[in-house]
Parts: structure tokens; sequence; C-alpha cells
């Protein structure tokens, strides 16, 4: 389990990463948790390493205008423990807790996860549920991209072989809004079996508006956007009604560690803890 | 206070050893990275080993083409069966009648048989390039068919998979006691059930590597191995090179866990030492995680139908039970394919009095690599069976868990108590052990919590696994039945040197045990200096004439036993020369704390000074008294000793998203005479975590054409620190067994009990929803398909 000789390049710039990609068979590697096992067993050979963990300014969480900007390089433990971050949106601390283990927190990066674009990791659902901005730096300049045209399917995305993704910008949520994350896996630190996101924000006793994000139930994050619609106006009560029904028209995986079926009945319970957890949240801010 | 009559000074104030807390000395070395491991030998002129395996399960080769990998860059040679027509083929006989050993060549001729198999061997100058190479090489492969379900490989339209095995039925075997089918016949109550334990892992953390040297000059050829059975490893491989014992020489050096995975021989020990024989240079394999999920022996893989026949006051009367055991396609080497399934029916019927037993077993080939030992080994799967059913009938009795076994288990009266299968207990704390455990769970306050809990939407169970091994197997019963080697028996050496140190060297290979600090607590209570006074040698086959290796928790009692044995001969040699020296009875000689003195009388010297005396000093003794301080004695307990325990799990299951936590889990055990509590605590926590995984987490995915599904630890699951809770161990020591030290072995159990008792308390807290627990690995996914299949049918 020894992966294939490649050519290492360790450029210092977001330029030269992005000249370095100039090859046709470049692979960009920063915390390495998907790509170094993928190499190992060889089921991917790239003939080049672009490693831009010397990037220094892609490590960085800075505020933005209308919101905050994650660079591509924020381990996902110094996501869960950045004050600005946490302020703004809890739920990212509370999503970092299910993302593997330590020592995978410690190297693994948000950019490394979006680009791998697992359907069942805890970084695509978070960007999706909070209307993240992705971008993308090519030679031709920086574009964003949005979840819904970033993901494909799993392991594809809109990112291009010559693109770095070099960071994600959060807008900012209204005062008064709360959030939660839950998910099932089989062990603590495994991919989730399915996973829920929310954002709530409360109108007197009613919901004002909502946002449920889906995790493992496709083939790329998912907004239940007609949950969405439907649960304006609705009072914590009403939620486990409207939530009943969210995953029976979905298709998710059959696999030897879950059933489409058993995946499909996670979905409405955990929406339904997420949004009530959420609306409590909310609820406690104002 | 002042009645308290004064401590007689004539009596031995020798510090006590056995039985202390003290810490291992293994520690110091293995936790700060100063172990030695196989893979950390370096040698000059090394080169690395990658195999090519087959990708089918059931295929005739029809070509390899090894051209371009040997045109590679840094490749030595690239090697197939074609290339070792004089090697003999793995084979392990058995007495057992209607036994067909399977033949398996240590490189795959002809035909392949599972994937995973060892088609080529590229030799390189590192591993990356061995790798690199093994991708160039092109196998034609013509599949076979392959029926890889146990059931359907045993039907007559089955694809065969050995030609000397008849209908893939490698062997089959009846115990019988009574008449169990008559009497089931006209029981007014009984149940019945089909389960499955699943074939799962050993997954040692250290995988299987190999090293071998070879010294041309001296003839002498040198294999380090992480095998824990560096003897049988000798034994076997210096028959089939041909090369006698003094000029091999196999070692196992820090072993990282085997859990019986590395415990048999293996095709690439073969071709490790072979190939640096013949290429004179130092050969180096170590196999990845791959390569052990999918080429090192597996364990369990066994359906047990049973009905056991009670009366009404659920004493047992009858148990039946037809057992087919998955053996992979080749008998594992040298403990034969009888050895997982066969134990299955013969502790099937446990610590209970059950009058009429009848258990038929059949093991079948399937193109999977070979089941092999595995901790606990068979008496998992007949704990987990036997265990259910006892659960089931007391809930047809409306009887609690505890209640039933009390009725039913062997009474401290009734021993030695044969039971159907033929295996005698002896005396252990069967019934001491059930009480402590159901004493401590407080079944009455859990049925009031349990009823709360399910007002919230968590099912609450609590389960019982109670069961008996025998330990410390003696050379009376084969540890597998009809194998061809004797596992009974252990030499130890112990000797004071001419420095005054003590070595003791034993045919043992610790690969996690402790052994180096509870071997040397034996030595030093009995010789009278401090355990860390004491080196322990061992898995080394150099160091002794004959043995086998640390498995099937013999260490202690067989290990331990020759350690009392030898060193009482050495102290008397030690009290002969100072008795000499005093000019005094060797009798009244006694010693303690590395000190040799007379009570009361100016005489004491130190180990050293007795040394000096004996070996260096030509005045101090006569001639005649300066016999060598060493002693080598046999340690053979002839039948073997009987360890009991009952298990205790509670889980909490979240009714909705049907999550499994082990949320409480209790061991009230009896080994006898504990050498180290910690060592013991160890053992147990380590044995139950890998109970509660095999439990709730590990399965070896097998699809219907014999591919492995689940072949990294992404898919292969085991329990980790978050899955495991508090575990609370009673050790009981009730009446010592009769061997030197008093020792039982302990170092299965955990994974005996603790299914059993998981899958009852699983059962326990589903109870309420018409379904039960009949096949392990039991997982939210299972559940969820068995309450639809029940909403299904009501």
């Amino acid at each position: 389990m020894k992966p294939a000789s490649f050519e290492y390049l360790r450029p210092g710039t977001v330029d030269e990463a992005i000249a370095a990609l100039d090859h046709e068979d470049a692979k960009i590697i920063a915390g390495g948790q998907s790509l170094v096992p993928m190499m190992n067993f060889r089921l991917v050979q790239p003939e080049r390493l672009v490693d831009i963990n010397g990037i220094a300014d892609l490590g960085q969480v800075t505020a933005v205008d209308g919101g905050v900007r994650i660079g591509a390089l924020v381990r996902h433990a110094q996501a869960a423990r950045d004050t600005m971050l946490g302020t703004a949106f809890p739920i990212i601390g509370e999503a970092m807790r299910h993302v593997a283990h330590v020592a995978i927190r410690n190297r693994g990066t948000i950019g490394g996860s979006l680009s791998h674009a697992d359907p069942s990791a805890e970084w695509p659902l978070l960007v999706s549920l909070l209307d993240g901005a992705i971008e993308i730096t090519g030679k031709s300049g920086v574009r964003t991209c949005g979840t819904e045209e970033f993901f494909f399917s799993p392991l594809m995305t809109d990112l291009e072989e010559d693109e770095l993704l070099t960071g994600v910008v959060l807008p900012s949520l209204p005062d008064g809004a709360g959030m939660a994350f839950d998910e099932v896996s089989q062990r603590a630190g495994d991919f989730a079996v399915v996973a829920c996101g929310a954002v709530v924000a409360m109108d007197g006793p009613c919901i004002g508006s909502a946002r449920l994000a889906l995790g493992g139930l496709g083939d790329t994050p998912l907004r239940a956007t007609e949950v969405e619609v439907a649960l304006t106006g609705a009072t914590l009560d009403d939620i486990a009604g409207i939530v009943a029904d969210c995953a029976v028209d979905l298709e998710p995986n059959d696999d030897m560690h879950a059933s489409a079926g058993y995946r499909r009945s996670l979905a409405p319970v955990l929406a339904r803890r997420v949004l009530i957890r959420a609306a409590e949240r909310a609820k406690g801010k104002t | 206070m002042t009645d308290a009559p004064p401590a007689d000074q004539s009596q031995t104030v020798r510090p006590k050893y056995i039985g202390k807390k003290v810490e291992r000395f293994e520690d110091p070395r293995l936790l700060t990275g100063r172990g030695l491991y196989s893979a950390d030998i370096k040698a000059d002129r090394m080169v690395h080993v990658a195999f090519v395996r087959s990708d089918q399960a059931h295929a005739r080769i029809v070509s390899v083409d090894t051209d371009d990998a040997a045109a590679a860059p840094g490749v030595i040679g690239v090697f197939t069966a074609a290339d070792f027509p004089e090697l003999p083929e793995l084979s392990a006989p058995s007495a057992m009648k209607d036994y067909h050993a399977t033949v398996c060549p240590v490189i795959a001729r002809d035909v392949v048989r599972y994937v995973g198999e060892a088609v080529a061997v590229i030799v390189a100058q590192d591993r990356y390039l061995a790798e690199d190479a093994a991708a160039l090489v092109m196998v034609d492969l013509d599949p076979l068919g392959a029926t890889a379900d146990p059931v359907a490989a045993l039907e007559p339209d089955a694809v065969a998979l050995h030609d000397n095995v008849p209908g893939n039925k490698v062997l089959e075997r009846v115990f019988e006691t009574g008449d169990a089918p008559g009497e089931i016949a006209k029981a007014q109550h009984k149940v019945s059930a089909r389960f499955r334990m699943r074939r799962k892992a050993p997954l040692a953390m250290e995988t299987r590597s190999y090293v071998a040297q070879y010294d041309s000059g001296r003839d002498q050829l040198v294999l380090h191995t992480s095998s824990n059975t560096p003897g049988v490893v000798r034994d076997e491989l210096a028959r089939l090179l041909n090369i006698p014992g003094n000029r091999f020489q196999v070692v196992s050096p820090d072993v990282g866990g085997s859990f019986g995975g590395k415990g048999s021989v293996y095709p690439e020990e073969a071709i490790v030492a072979m190939l640096a024989r013949d290429l004179e240079r130092p050969v180096k394999y170590v196999s990845d995680r791959l390569e052990d999920l999918t080429s090192t022996s597996q364990a369990f893989d066994e359906i047990v139908e049973a009905t056991l026949a009670f009366d009404k006051d659920g004493t047992f009367i009858a148990l039946d039970a037809e057992v087919i055991g998955d053996i992979g396609a080749y008998s594992i080497v040298p403990w034969t394919a009888a050895l997982e399934p066969v134990q299955v029916v013969s502790f099937l019927p446990g610590p209970y009095r059950t009058p009429h037993y009848r258990g038929r077993v059949r093991g079948v080939c399937t193109p999977k690599p070979p089941t092999g030992p595995y901790r606990g080994v068979g008496r998992p799967a007949a704990v987990f069976a036997m265990e259910r059913l006892v659960d089931m009938a007391a809930a047809t009795l409306g009887l609690e868990a505890d209640e039933i076994r009390r009725r039913n288990l062997v009474g401290p009266e009734e021993f030695p108590f044969r039971i159907g299968s033929g295996i005698r207990w002896d005396r252990s704390g069967f019934l001491e052990c059930l009480e402590d455990a159901a004493s401590s769970v407080d079944v009455a306050d859990f049925r009031k919590r349990q009823a709360e809990a399910r007002k919230r939407g968590k099912w609450l169970g609590l389960g019982f696994g109670t069961y008996a091994e025998l330990t410390g197997i003696g050379s009376r019963i084969a540890v597998a039945p009809g194998m061809p080697i004797n596992t009974g028996n252990e030499t130890a050496s112990v000797r004071v040197d001419a420095t005054g140190a003590v070595t003791a060297t034993f045919a043992t290979a610790s690969h996690g045990q402790s052994l180096e600090t509870t071997l040397a607590q034996i030595v030093a209570e009995e010789l009278g200096v401090r355990p860390s006074d004491v080196t322990v040698k061992q898995g080394d086959t150099a160091l002794t004439p004959h043995g086998t290796g640390t498995y099937a928790s013999r260490s202690a009692v067989i290990g331990g036993g020759a350690a009392i044995v030898s060193t009482r001969s050495l102290l008397k040699r030690v009290k002969e020369a100072a008795g000499a020296l005093f000019d005094v009875d060797p009798d009244t000689v006694e010693t303690g704390d590395g000190e040799i003195f007379v009570p009361e009388t100016n005489h004491r010297i130190t180990f050293p000074e007795l040394a000096q005396a004996v070996y260096s000093d030509m005045k101090a003794l006569p001639m005649e008294a300066r016999k060598p301080l060493e002693a080598q004695e046999n340690f053979d307990p002839y039948l073997g000793t009987t360890t009991a325990a009952t298990h205790v799990a509670e889980v909490e299951i979240d009714s909705e998203t049907l999550a499994i936590r082990v949320t409480r889990f209790i061991v009230a055990e009896d080994c006898g005479r504990m050498i180290n509590p910690l060592v013991v605590d160890g053992q147990v926590h380590g044995g139950v975590v890998q109970g509660i995984g095999a439990a709730l987490l590990e399965e070896l995915h097998y699809d219907d054409t014999g591919q492995l599904l689940s072949a990294t630890l992404a898919d292969y699951l085991i329990a980790t620190a978050a899955e495991v809770p508090a575990l609370d161990v009673h050790h009981l020591e009730t009446e010592l067994p009769e061997n030197p030290g008093g020792f039982r072995g302990m170092g299965e159990g955990g994974t005996i009990g603790a299914p059993a008792a998981i899958a009852n308390a699983i059962s326990d807290a589903v109870a309420h929803l018409g379904i039960e627990v009949q096949e392990l690995p039991m997982t939210p996914n299972k559940l969820f398909r068995l309450i639809a299949e029940k909403q299904g049918k009501d």
C-alpha cells in the first residue's frame, strides 16, 4: 500500500500554485486526509503533487464585507476553535466534533473537504446550509460559485483541473438566528450515515424562517427547500409533521452499512431534532 | 491490638510478588518507541517483497506474465509457483476420521481459491518499487465459479473447491450423550433458533511481518517473524525447507498483538525464508492493512441451529445443534480446519447441566481466506448461541435471566462435571460469578429504569453472558481435535549466572500478555529475588529445544507452572551451595529480596556473592559443591483447567435512530490466583472491547462471488474508546485449581462472554417489538431491517 512515484512541488503563493497546476496530471495536496489514502491504494496516481501548505494567507479566517471568509487551508480543528466563527456560526464548532478524530481534524482542511465532495461530509453540508460562496482561483482570476453549482456528485465538482479552491465566504446570518447540527454515524468519527443542519429565525412563537440541509441522502448535500417554505410561520409542534416525509422521494446509497430505507428513516428524525434545537437556541437569543 | 501475637521471626518475611500490581517491565520500552518489531529490522543489502494477489475468488491460472515486472526499475526477481517446484505444500493432517486435509501451495499453483491468495512474488530494492512492479504482472485468470455461501457450498450442485474434498465438506463430527432428539420430541417446553456469527478479522495492530537473513558462511538461516508461535513456525518450516533446527532460528521479537491471526504458519513466511537463502540477501516482507484483511486467517463464520428443551421450572433437559462452519479455502496450518467449528459443538452445552446433548458440526470450504485461531476459539459463537437459548427459555417461562442460570449452572458440589460433549469442568466459580454479577446489577431496579426510559424513546436492555472455558490445556487434550502437534507442555530454564543475575528462559512468545513481568514475578517469588532482578527470555527457538508459543490462554498456566517447578529446582541448588558455604544444613537456608541467609544467624550473602563463590572463587567451595546454578524442568498439566465468568451488559437503543450504545459492562470472573491484577484487568478489558466489536461492529462482508467489500478500516469497523463504557471487573477466587501456581488462563474470556451478553441485552431492549438477536454483529441497519420485517408480517 505504497503510492506510485510523483513529482512534488511546494509553491509559496496562489499564483505559483496555479502555474504549477498547468500540467496534464497534477493534484493539489493540503491536509492529505483523503488524497493520501487514495494514493496509497493507487486509486489515484497523480504525476505531480502541488502542496499548498506553504501558502500562508490561505490559512486565515477573516471578516469580510457581509460575512466571514474561511481560507482553504483552515484546518477543521482551527475552524472549531476560531472565535470569529464561533460567534457568527456556532454550528461549525458543533459539526467539527463529528469530523473524524483529533489527528485528522488537525490536518484536514475545509478546502480539501469541499473539493473531495463526499456527500456525507460535514463541510459540504455546512456551506450549503449557510449559503456559502466558494471562491475558485484559476489562470483568469477568481470566480465564486454556490454549492448548488459546485457539487455535481460524489467526488465530482465544478472545479477545473487547473483551478484552486482558495476559500469560502459565509454570509452573515440575521441576529437572533439559532442553528444546530447532528448526525448519525456508525462510530464516533465515522462518515455520517445521515447528517442534518438547520438555521432557524423566530418570529414570536412561530418560525420566521428556516433552513435545513441534509447529508448522506444523495449525491450531494441537499437543501430541503420545500420543507423550508412549509416551516415559515409554523410552530415548534408542527415541525415533526412538516419534516415527516422529507426523504421519501430521495434515493440514497444502499450499502453494507446502511440500507436506503434506513437512511431515509433517519432524515425526519434528525431534521426534527436539529430544527427544534435551532429554534430553541433562537428563542434563547431573543 | 496489644493482644496480637508477636511476629514469628522464624517465619519467612520474604516479600510475595505473585498477586501484586507490579507495573509492566515491557512498558518503558514499548510506550516510548524503543520496542523492536520485525518491521524495524534493517540490514545491509536488504531486499523487499510485495505479492501479486488474486483478485478473483476461484479461478484457473491461465498464465502469469512477469516480463514487464522483471524489467522494472529496482527489481531483483519475480517468482511464481513455477520457480519453486521443489517446495512442498502446506497441509495440516488430522487424526479425525472423515477429515479431508486441504493442500495449500505456498504460492498459487494452477488454481486460486480466494481473493488475496498470492500468485507472484516481487523482490525489489524497496517496497515502493516492488509495488510498482507488482502492478505490471499480468495474471490471466479463467473463472471457475464460486459458491461463497457456506450452506450453498454443501449443496450437490455447488462448485467444488478442492478435488480431494468431496462436496466441499472438510469434516463432520457428532457429539452425543443420551437421547437429545427423543427428549426434545416429547418435551413440553423448548426454544429453537438459527444463529449466525459473522466472519471477522483478528486485526492485530502490527500486521504480519517477516525478515529472513541467511549467513552463507555458517549456513545459518534466521527468520524474524511477527508470529506468536515461533516454535510452531520453526518446526514446520524446518520440515518444508529441509533445514535442521540448529541451522534455522525463528525469533519473535516484540510483537504487536495477534489475537490468533498471527499464530499459524503462513506461506509468506516460507517464501521469505526461502528467498533469503536462495538470494543470499536479507529479505523483508511487511504486509499492509489490505493484505492483513484479505490474507491473514479470519474468525468465526458459523451457523448454529439449535434447540433447547426444558421443564416447567426451567431445568434444562436436552440440547440439539446443527453447526456449519465456513472454514474458507484452506485448513489452517498446523491447527487444522477442525479448530474453530468443532470447538463450537464441544463447548455449546456450556457451564450447565443438560443431560441429553447431540451436536453435529460440518466444516465447509468456501473461496475465502482460511479461518484460524481467534481469541476465544469456537467459544464466542457457542456461548452466543447457548446464552441466547437460555434467555429465550427464561422468557417463555417468565423467569429473569439470572434465575434460569442459577437453576441450571453446575453447582460447587458437582465438580468435576462432564458435559454432553465430553469436556470435563473442574471446580470453578460458576455460580459465584453469576451471583456476584447479578447482585451488582440490581435487576429489579433495572426493570424500573427500563420502563421509565421507554417513555422517553430509549430502549434499555440488560443481558447476561455466562460461560466456562478450558485453559492451560495439557497434552491429554488436543487444542484442536486430531491436530498433529503437542501444545500441552512448557519447559523453563532458570539460571543464576556468574554475575549473580537471574535469567529465565521460556518457549512462550508474549505479544501483549505481559509475560516479561508476570513470569518474572513468579520466578522472583520462588527464588527470593525481586521481580526486576529477573530477565525473561522467550520467543526465540535457539533458546529451547521445543516449544510452541503463546496462545490458547496457556502461558500463565503452563509457562507459569514450568517457572515454578524449574525455580524450585534452582532454589534447591542455591540452598545446597549456600549450605556448603555457611556450613549449615541446606534446609535451614532461606532466600528473600535478593539475599540468601540463615535466620537468626550472621549468615547472609547476596546472589552475586553466591555466584562468585560457585563460579569464580576456587577456594570458597569444594569442587563438588560448585554445581552450576541452573535448572530446567518441564511442566505438563495433562488436562486443562476451567475458567468461568459472567458478563453483564446494559445497552441503550435510540428508538428513532436505532443507535446502540453499551452503557454499562460488568465482568465477574474466576481465573484462580491472579499473578498480577493489573495484567488481568488489562486482558479482560482488551477482550471485552473486542467482544463489543464482534457484537456491534466487526464484519467481513463477502459478496456472492467471494469479493471482500469491507477491505479497509473505513469499512471494517472496530470498537474505539468512544464505543466502550467503563468496564467493571470483579475477580473471584473460589477454589484454586490443582496446578503448581493455582492459576487459570484468562486471556480470551473477554471475547467469549461479551458478544453473548450484548446480544442478550439488545434482545431484552427490543423484546417488546417481538424481535430478537440471532445474528452478530447486530447493527442499527440490521435492527431497522428486523423491525421492518416484523411490521411487514404483522
